[in-house]
């Protein structure tokens, strides 16, 4: 009884310097992924939403970003916060996102975006090669930095 | 015997609001406005939900809505809400409450008290009201800026609509 009420966890919203949470949602391609798994590659896990204009704006910097360095240890995880999942899929048909794309269909309550601490779409973190998070909403500059950083 | 009867109903009837008529909000649809997307965010979803009363609140993507339950007996008025999306940093583009209304007649400037808040009726069809009704507030501050010029001028046949009183209400049936 104790230990089950020990396990309840507190508001984890990340801060810098935590890990790559270990995390499985299934993807566009039906598969599973756990984020845990890009450790070792420089990742930014971007938290969107179909409905969310100016996540569908994020997306297209985001897709010419991932085809320019994606051949440099770079990756991208994109997070769907929403319901509808055929929505979802004719978005990343629509913005031609070729990054792996994880779908938590509940908008502000998943999970992922409470143990993320996702207040405002879109919201993007960004994990160095060794899995920990170095920046929350990073700018451009800042990712090219840290894929050089890693190299 | 018959007569002290009656001098005590006529004493009651002497303490009660002639006219008033009370209804319960039950709920409040919401459509917000600001510089950035409103549903993009989560902070006005948790402004309404921490008010004291409310249920639940529900999203709906389509139509940019958040939809407010209320609590039996509870005491949220339009500008409890107004206050709660403010605080959230965006603005009310348009505030539909819903309250269950018994024979009531919206005739122009008639008014009913919902929640300690007076509900005055304004442009609205002369047809008696009965059951869930859903009132559009037409006040400042609860239709977009635009729309408020415009209704300055063709409500200007209500007097309180241009007092601007922060506890009363001016409310079209939809």
């Amino acid at each position: 009884m104790v230990t089950s009420m020990l396990c309840i966890p507190a508001v984890a919203q990340l801060t810098a310097g935590s890990a790559l949470p270990k995390l499985t949602l299934t993807s566009s391609a039906g598969q599973p992924v756990d984020l845990a798994s890009f450790k070792g590659r420089v990742t930014l896990v971007d938290f969107w939403a179909s409905w969310c204009a100016p996540c569908r704006v994020a997306n297209k910097k985001l897709v010419k970003l991932h085809n320019k360095y994606k051949n440099q240890g770079f990756e991208i995880v994109g997070v769907s916060l929403d319901k509808e999942k055929a929505k979802w899929l004719s978005a990343i048909k629509k913005d031609k996102i070729d990054y792996v794309q994880v779908n938590d269909p509940g908008a502000f309550d998943a999970k992922s975006a409470i143990d993320f601490g996702v207040e405002n779409m879109p919201a993007s973190y960004l994990f160095d090669a060794s899995g920990k998070l170095v920046a929350i909403n990073p700018s451009e500059q800042q990712i090219i930095n840290e894929i050089n950083k890693a190299k | 015997m018959k007569t002290i009867y009656q001098l005590l109903l006529l004493t009651f009837a002497a303490f009660l609001p002639s006219a008033t008529v009370y209804g319960q909000i039950q709920k409040a649809e919401i459509v917000a406005t600001g510089l950035t997307c409103s549903m993009c965010s989560n902070a006005i979803n948790k402004q309404l939900k921490s008010i004291d009363g409310v249920d639940k609140v529900d999203t709906d993507l389509n139509t940019n809505t958040f939809t407010v339950i209320f609590k039996p007996d509870n005491t949220i008025t339009p500008a409890t809400l107004k206050d709660s999306v403010e605080k959230a940093g965006f603005f009310i583009g348009s505030m539909v409450i819903t309250l269950s209304l018994d024979q009531v007649m919206p005739k122009d400037n008639a008014a009913v008290e919902a929640n300690g808040a007076t509900l005055v009726f304004v442009d609205s069809k002369e047809k008696i009201l009965n059951g869930q009704t859903r009132l559009k507030i037409q006040d400042k501050g609860y239709v977009t800026q635009k729309e408020y010029k415009k209704l300055q001028k063709s409500y200007s046949k209500y007097p309180t609509y241009s007092v601007e009183n922060e506890s009363d209400f001016h409310v079209k049936v939809i």
